[in-house]
């Protein structure tokens, strides 16, 4: 379990100026859809985008707080 | 010396235009991600291979390591790692994933 504020520090401390939504898919907070907004992740491409995401949260992720993720990750301008 | 280990996966991955590692088997898929991947395919009409790794942990640490990409499924099209659907999904959206089965398979 973990809560979406908990998930969002994680986040900033990789993407300061990261907008984070977290979603919880099943009801037991720990199976979440994380989207993530930050000029961090310019130039890159999806899998490395991807990659950065599981590296802020890797704690929760090792200890088992999350236990599935999905993840969209968009820089602002690409936010519809 | 190479990893025996190692050496399995670049043959599996060579061997199946559309390869998943994941949880449970076709018959019986043990992962909801691993059932969306699947049906992904599924879509396509193309064969696909999903290889359990569940059941084989040293395995699974390797691929870990392989693609530090840290959860499972894990696709390989055509020897390439693409990650889960959360990446097929977009590229889909993008409409690249039909040239890249395409190619796939077309190259055999």
């Amino acid at each position: 379990m973990i809560t979406a504020d908990a998930v969002t520090t994680y986040i900033r401390q990789v993407f300061p100026d990261a907008a984070v939504t977290v979603i919880d898919k099943t009801g037991t907070q720990d199976h979440l859809i994380v989207r993530v907004t930050s000029a961090g992740f310019a130039e890159k491409n999806l899998l490395d985008r991807h990659r950065m995401v599981y590296q802020a949260l890797a704690a929760p992720m090792k200890d088992g707080r999350i236990h599935a993720l999905e993840i969209t990750a968009t820089t602002p301008d690409e936010v519809k | 010396m190479a990893d025996p280990i190692e050496e399995e996966i670049q043959r599996e991955i060579k061997a199946n235009k559309i390869l998943i590692y994941g949880k449970g088997t076709k018959a019986m898929p043990m992962c909801g991600f691993t059932r969306e991947t699947m049906h992904f395919f599924e879509k396509y009409g193309y064969p696909y291979e999903l290889i359990d790794v569940l059941s084989q942990p040293a395995k699974r640490e390797a691929l870990t390591r392989l693609t530090n990409w840290p959860t499972l499924p894990k696709v390989f099209i055509d020897g390439q790692f693409y990650g889960d659907t959360d990446i097929l999904d977009p590229m889909e959206a993008k409409g690249e994933v039909v040239p890249l089965l395409k190619k796939a398979f077309d190259a055999s």
